[in-house]
């Protein structure tokens, strides 16, 4: 009895241990970091509703309120900013977001699908010469010469902020 | 064996698995992997450089720059103007546009088909071989066409099916000209060509290429845009054209068929709470001069009303559509009013990575006895009650297999028939 005992308190704390070894590598390898959507300093937009944001990156909306057109820069595949952008923006996975543009570009509504970048630094040259760029960077990578723009009125690192 | 000196040994035991999972799945990198490391690599360089460059000129700070307090260009030193200078020459790299530039694709099918209809054959076809060419031509102006080439008994016949050059103003209003495939249909206007976007084998009865009841085809000119109505996200088509030929089937385009223009327009609304909900309405006006005239040389007026109700989120997807063609004999005053709907009803099942989606529509079509127009055998359209059952199966990101059963009854004389249909269709 005392043996039987025994090994069940042992096999709960070692189930316990081997719990919270795997939450913590499990946090560790998921690491939540907040994407900014960067636009030009030129750019006269202050802030964009979730929602308006959506259509602008689903070819919806396709000029800003200036008639300036939107030029949207997006990061290529296996990117942490492009997987948060499809999974809270597009609401798609990566299939479907190429499907979305296919089926985009037959109907004439599209020409292309977004100009796909490589790294942060691409879009910051690219926010740099287009006044209508507009492109989504880790909170950690904005550079100086990025308007960085509310959502819902939040900024990155603001609690209720959409993008993460 | 003492209780510390056992936990110890399930501890151990419990890092040794986990130890062991994660050396086998971190054993060989896939080549995604590498890209992802690459780019994140790229990205620290990136960053690195930018915090070299911010040690380097006092004042500036590479933190996250809040909306509003934007005053870049007056903290910028002349070194980092310089450098921002030389930045915005390479960065017209990045994103720079070719005028024109052409981007080429294309949608094909293959079909089989079996039926017990009197004096068919089964066997294979080759569908349309469909090549669409968009071209941005500026910022503001693009070109879109659309080439289908269909087998005939003896040839190949080629068709311009849509030929569209766009001037953009603004998200209100854009305006094109060319030949479209008409507004005045939900299925019409999503699908056109591109057999592997829908889910069915084959368009519903009211609209297929080549059908009489609606005009598929429409060359002229229309406005489009959004509507200012917020949440609704509603959007407009106006269009004025030739309308249909002589042939009611094709449309004008060597030239109409009389000196009165066809128009169209649509409203649908798109509310941004409910995204894959569209509603939606069109009315379409024409005067028809058949060839060959009918007895007395009589000319038509037509009058379409359309709506539809669809949601395509494919969890479930419905689309609904519903239309009346109104005809009115110019010479005896006489009004015939046809009718034609269907409902589609599909679902996208979750397992096996959702790569099947069973699919059902039902198809109701009725042309009074009487109508003059539709009845004559140039142009005739029946009556039609059709079930369609099928289910789809996704084999790539961009090819899909489709097996169908269809029961047709057309007019009351006319026998029931039973088919099945496979397909594959795919773009590339």
């Amino acid at each position: 009895m005392r043996k039987a005992a025994s090994f069940w308190t042992s096999f709960v704390v070692a189930v316990a241990i081997g719990l919270v070894c795997y939450r913590l590598s499990a946090a560790d390898t998921t690491k939540v970091e907040d994407v900014a959507v960067v636009v030009s300093p030129k750019n006269a937009v202050q802030s964009l509703t979730l929602s308006e944001l959506t259509k602008i990156y689903r070819g919806e909306r396709q000029y800003w309120r200036t008639n300036l057109p939107v030029v949207i820069l997006f990061r290529t595949p296996g990117t942490y900013e492009r997987d948060v952008v499809l999974r809270t923006i597009f609401q798609m996975t990566e299939p479907q977001y190429k499907q979305y543009w296919v089926s985009r570009i037959m109907r004439a509504e599209a020409t292309s699908p977004p100009t796909e970048v490589f790294s942060t630094g691409m879009i910051k040259e690219g926010i740099a010469a287009i006044p209508g760029a507009i492109g989504c960077v880790r909170a950690s990578e904005v550079r100086p010469d990025m308007k960085v723009l509310r959502i819902d009125g939040h900024l990155p690192g603001e609690a209720g902020y959409p993008l993460h | 064996m003492t209780k510390p000196r056992c936990v110890l040994l399930w501890i151990l035991l419990l890092l040794a698995a986990g130890g062991a999972a994660s050396a086998q799945t971190a054993a060989e990198p896939g080549p995604s992997e590498v890209v992802n490391a690459l780019l994140t690599r790229i990205d620290r360089l990136e960053q690195r450089v930018a915090e070299l460059e911010a040690s380097k000129t006092p004042g500036s700070t590479p933190a996250p720059q809040a909306p509003g307090t934007a005053s870049e260009e007056n903290q910028q030193s002349p070194a980092t103007k310089i450098h921002e200078h030389d930045e915005d020459q390479s960065s017209a790299s990045v994103a720079e546009h070719h005028f024109p530039s052409m981007h080429l694709r294309g949608f094909a099918d293959v079909d089989f088909s079996s039926t017990d209809e009197h004096g068919t054959h089964s066997g294979f076809t080759l569908g349309q071989f469909v090549l669409h060419v968009a071209s941005p031509l500026s910022n503001r102006v693009a070109y879109f066409g659309e080439l289908s080439f269909t087998a005939q008994p003896t040839s190949y016949t080629a068709d311009v099916e849509r030929s569209i050059i766009r001037f953009d103003y603004n998200d209100y209003f854009k305006l094109s000209f060319g030949r479209y495939h008409t507004p005045i249909n939900y299925w019409n206007t999503e699908f056109h060509h591109g057999l592997w976007l829908q889910t069915t084998i084959s368009r519903p009865e009211m609209i297929r290429f080549g059908g009489r009841f609606q005009p598929v085809h429409f060359l002229g000119m229309l406005a489009e845009g959004h509507l200012p109505s917020g949440p609704l996200g509603m959007g407009y088509e106006i269009g004025l054209g030739n309308g249909r030929a002589g042939t009611i089937s094709r449309a004008g385009d060597t030239g109409d068929a009389n000196n009165n223009r066809a128009w169209v327009a649509r409203v649908f609304a798109r509310p941004t709470g409910l995204r894959g909900l569209q509603v939606g309405g069109a009315i379409y006006g024409d005067d028809i001069t058949p060839t060959p005239a009918l007895t007395g040389n009589p000319r038509f007026s037509e009058l379409i009303e359309s709506a539809h109700i669809v949601w395509t989120s494919e969890t479930p997807e419905l689309l609904s559509e519903f239309a009346n063609v109104h005809h009115r004999d110019t010479l005896t005053g006489t009004v015939y009013n046809s009718q034609a709907y269907y409902v589609q009803l599909a679902y996208r099942l979750p397992w096996q990575q959702r790569k099947w989606k069973p699919y059902y529509r039902f198809e109701y079509m009725h042309i009074p006895p009487t109508e003059p127009l539709f009845s004559l055998p140039d142009f005739q359209v029946k009556d039609l009650v059709q079930s369609t059952a099928g289910i789809r199966w996704d084999i790539s990101d961009f090819a899909a297999f489709k097996w169908e059963y269809r029961h047709t009854k057309r007019g009351p004389t006319d026998p029931i028939v039973n088919g099945a249909f496979v397909q594959t269709s795919f773009t590339f």
